[in-house]
């Protein structure tokens, strides 16, 4: 026991500079709620989330926003997983729990870097036939993009940092933080 | 199964196998471009980004070089973006890299593509790039005992065998891909 909780990361110790804090999370997910809630006006909105890493920012946003919404989750296996040896190939964990066909769909995202994720999704998702498919992401880091994808409603644009907190990971830890933190380098680069 | 090209780096192949597993299409190093040359006209300088994504008509240069080290590189993609104006060239650090070994868990092999220590190895059974790894940037992250299990390690030393041994470990500027190719070739024949 003693052992293992030495492995455990010290959540605050380990965040070497808050790169954004709560209350400002929190003035722009409400200032994203607003222009979603006007952009959509007369209509509805479907929310889909990509787990796990946007699920506090899912469930903060959906309440920041004033017209109906619905709200469906999907989970991509990542690469580097426990199935990238089985299959080699992307799966679909979670797949929508029902239709989005001819509704406006909104994919919500903690972070974008690669966009490699998100380029499968937008493929696979438009197969299903929405109505509309954008696309909101709380974090943009542009310098790691490979693949270019177009952002409707961005968050925060971020240096070239690795960043936890607000749903983001490290080794499944720190999603709990309340605020976007960079994580110290030493706990994830050799001397 | 499709043969997989020869890859002069283990990041290359890495990338590759990361493109697949999001289903982008990729060609390696499908086009040359001249960048400079002689006054008989002869092409001196030229420079093959390493991977082409037709899907999304964007050429991609991976170096994993210190960051020190890429200055040539940087003064030749400018040079390629200055005669080529429409072609689109993203350019990918060695951090960038080893950052997008971090995010997906393969804390081993983001210690260990670097330079010489990730050039090939190759399993010829199958065809596939096998990587040479060294033990995982923290010992809290990921079990020594594991990484060893899955690379290359010389007892005794977090270095991979080939560079415990007493090979180069510097890698000069101007000569990583050759060397890297050299290397891959002898590995071939032996």
């Amino acid at each position: 026991m003693a052992e293992r909780a030495a492995r455990l990361p010290d959540l605050r110790a380990d965040i070497g500079e808050i790169l954004i804090g709560e209350e400002e999370i929190q003035a722009k997910v409400r200032e994203l709620g607003a222009q979603i809630s006007a952009d959509y006006a007369d209509s509805s909105v479907t929310l889909v989330s990509v787990l796990k890493g946007s699920l506090p920012f899912m469930a903060d946003l959906m309440r920041a926003i004033s017209i109906p919404v619905q709200i469906d989750l999907m989970e991509v296996s990542s690469y580097g997983g426990a199935t990238t040896e089985t299959s080699g190939l992307v799966r679909i964990l979670k797949d929508l729990s029902s239709s989005i066909a001819g509704k406006d769909v909104l994919i919500v995202e903690d972070i974008i870097d690669t966009g490699l994720t998100l380029n499968y999704l937008l493929r696979y998702l438009r197969g299903k036939n929405p109505s509309s498919l954008r696309i909101c992401a709380l974090l943009d880091k542009p310098a790691r993009r490979l693949v270019e994808i177009p952002i409707d409603y961005t968050g925060f644009s971020i240096p070239d940092e690795f960043v936890v907190g607000y749903g983001l990971d490290f080794g499944e830890y720190y999603r709990n933080l309340p605020f976007i933190g960079v994580l110290r380098r030493q706990l994830y680069e050799t001397a | 199964m499709i043969e997989q090209p020869r890859f002069a780096h283990a990041s290359e192949a890495e990338l590759a196998r990361i493109l697949d597993y999001y289903g982008v299409r990729w060609e390696y190093e499908p086009r040359t471009f001249p960048i400079m040359w002689g006054l008989d006209g002869k092409v001196v300088e030229s420079f093959s980004p390493d991977f082409y994504l037709p899907d999304l008509d964007v050429f991609i240069e991976l170096t994993t070089l210190k960051q020190s080290l890429v200055r040539r590189k940087n003064r030749k993609l400018r040079r390629l973006r200055e005669l080529y104006p429409d072609i689109r060239v993203k350019l990918f650090y060695g951090k960038d890299f080893r950052a997008l070994m971090l995010k997906y868990g393969r804390f081993d092999l983001a210690a260990s593509l670097s330079g010489l220590e990730g050039q090939l190895s190759v399993d010829r059974a199958n065809a596939r790039p096998k990587l040479a790894v060294v033990v995982a940037a923290s010992p809290v992250l990921a079990e020594p005992a594991q990484a060893a299990s899955t690379g290359e390690i010389a007892p005794g030393t977090s270095q991979p065998a080939s560079i415990a041994a007493g090979s180069r470990r510097r890698v000069s500027r101007g000569s990583r891909r050759r060397r890297g190719r050299r290397a891959y070739a002898a590995r071939l024949s032996a």
